[in-house]
């Protein structure tokens, strides 16, 4: 290790950007492949499949090689344990530019985008044609906001602060006549965040446009209302569920504007950073998050389907089942990481309590949720894309003929990479904070133990998940 | 662990110092003399005496030691996984 401590002495960030690109990419090769069999579809053996010779996996096994994939990664990782190589990672950075102007303008682009986009979407949902696949207000809300914006937001930056058009509106009217307390924490948006999941999977938003523009324009009234009373920089850092979301996910993200401008970190490696969370509501919204994906990838498969019905054939109500299923799961997840972090301050000889180890090692768990969120949403944002660009395009007269782009069948095992390079992205943040926290790097190993399990049990899950053929949630 | 609280900054001071070994430093406090003497050796290398100086190059070497058998350990482990899934591949999936 002494010979890799004067290496990365002399080392440029250019060629350890270069080592580390090309340790990431070997990494990603050889998750790929390894989950390549496992898929054996004709997608990832596409070849072999013209010749009719495609391996079948059992779906234990291939779950199995999901978590075992994470678990040797983490042991890999644990190899690395060179302080100054592992800080160098997560602390290199570049400016780009300067960049004031650039800046203000597109501030100012946005937020004009916004504020128009906004009535537009209400408008549009309230009159336009009530057909999903064709009404501005779904295409723009569902395929744009939901699955395009966000990705942009954790693969590129977070510009919402910039496009809210609620925060536009509160800072030009008079505000902060109440002081938020402090206590509340971003508990509200913790709140906030699981009320918005469950509107959007029981109510019908996704599929009836003047629903959606309905359940907007209320939202639009709470959140312009609590943010002129409280003041929008309180109301949209704890309590705006939408803000809390992309502000989370933007922390995932490569570039940052700081105050000398505009900055390149490597991707994931801002999650590295102390004081962004700092208690156990932030915890719990991170973990909402890998939740939220979770739950609606059950609903919308087939075995989620059967298994709802097969609840409620028992005499229950559906959305009684629904709420069980969906705030149980969410406590169960909850519970299962505090537990791992109790179990961590247990054996580790350290005077930090659970609740600092849980907040510590948080942030790993955003990576895992990007990449589920990429493997739920690229597809479907692909192939809506040229809809979403027709739309913008002519909000007051719905495209005749939408174009749906039909994916190849090789999409289905891009997911699997997907959650897998966001539970690799996750071992590494993980790995570096562990590093940063403990004086002693064997206790730093150590310390990941049973969070490395929650996240296998994590992935094993969403593998699962993404395995089953998907069906329309059951009474829903 | 009921002994430790958390100040503004995160860094957990401990309320029974009898009980722990305190960095003179920082006032952060560690369970065992070894964590401390890492502990000073990274955060306050500037702040180190000749002895503290030497106890953490040993500290250092030790942990180096341990370090090496955790890695023969977690390459045997590596070994075991890959031809553990290598030969439940062969059985269940050809």
């Amino acid at each position: 290790m002494t010979s890799q401590d004067d290496d990365s002495d002399t080392d440029t960030p250019v060629q350890l950007l270069t080592r580390v690109s090309r340790r990431l990419a070997v990494v990603a090769l050889a998750a790929v492949a390894f989950v390549g069999t496992a898929v054996a579809s004709n997608a990832a053996v596409g070849l072999d499949s013209a010749s009719q010779q495609s391996l079948s996996v059992p779906r234990w096994l291939y779950v199995a090689t999901g978590g075992a994939v994470i678990g040797a990664s983490a042991l890999l990782a644990s190899f690395v344990t060179d302080r100054r190589f592992v800080a160098s990672i997560h602390s290199w950075r570049r400016f780009l530019t300067d960049g004031r102007t650039l800046r203000r303008g597109a501030r100012v682009g946005l937020s004009v985008l916004g504020v128009v986009l906004l009535p537009l979407v209400v408008l549009r949902g309230l009159t336009g044609p009530q057909v999903p696949t064709v009404n501005f207000a779904l295409v723009l809300v569902f395929a744009g906001m939901r699955a395009g914006f966000t990705m942009a937001t954790y693969l590129f930056g977070n510009a919402w602060p910039s496009l809210n058009p609620w925060r536009t509106i509160a800072e030009f009217a008079p505000n902060g006549f109440v002081s938020y307390p402090e206590r509340f924490g971003r508990w509200p948006a913790v709140g906030g965040l699981l009320a918005l999941v469950w509107v959007e999977t029981t109510t019908g938003v996704t599929s009836l446009p003047s629903v959606l523009a309905t359940t907007i324009a209320v939202y639009s009234v709470v959140t312009t209302v609590g943010a002129i009373l409280v003041g929008p920089d309180e109301w949209f850092e704890f309590v705006d569920p939408v803000s809390v979301f992309f502000a989370f996910y933007g922390r995932v993200a490569p570039l940052t504007w700081t105050r000398e401008g505009l900055e390149l970190h490597l991707p994931g490696m801002r999650l590295v950073e102390e004081e962004f969370v700092d208690g156990l509501d932030d915890v719990a919204f991170v973990v909402a998050l890998v939740w939220e994906l979770t739950f609606s990838g059950f609903v919308t498969t087939a075995a989620g389907a059967s298994f709802v019905e097969l609840v409620a054939g028992v005499g229950l109500p559906p959305l009684l089942v629904y709420v069980v299923l969906y705030l149980g799961g969410f406590a169960a997840f909850v519970g299962l990481y505090v537990l791992a972090a109790n179990v961590a301050a247990d054996y580790l000889p350290t005077y930090r309590s659970a609740r600092e180890l849980a907040v510590w090692f948080a942030p790993p768990l955003l990576a895992i949720a990007a990449g589920y969120h990429l493997a739920h949403y690229f597809a479907f944002f692909v192939s809506l894309l040229p809809t979403l660009v027709t739309v913008l395009g002519s909000p007051f007269s719905p495209p005749p003929n939408p174009l749906v782009l039909t994916l190849p069948a090789w999409f289905g095992s891009l997911n699997i990479a997907f959650v897998l390079l966001g539970h690799l992205f996750a071992i590494w943040v993980a790995h570096s904070i562990a590093y940063e926290r403990f004086p002693s790097r064997v206790q730093a190993i150590r310390s990941q133990y049973s969070f490395v399990l929650v996240m296998m049990l994590y992935t094993a899950l969403s593998l699962w998940l993404i395995s089953l053929p998907t069906a329309p949630p059951a009474f829903l | 662990m009921t002994n430790t609280h958390t100040t503004s900054t995160g860094e957990s001071v401990s309320d029974a110092p009898d009980a722990a070994y305190i960095c003179a430093t920082c006032g952060q406090a560690y369970p065992t003399e070894t964590l401390l003497i890492h502990h000073r050796g990274i955060r306050h290398p500037d702040d180190l005496s000749e002895t503290e100086l030497e106890q953490y190059h040993e500290a250092y070497a030790e942990e180096e030691a341990t370090l090496r058998r955790f890695r023969i350990i977690a390459l045997g482990g590596i070994v075991l996984l890959y031809f553990g899934f290598l030969f439940m591949y062969a059985v269940f999936a050809l």
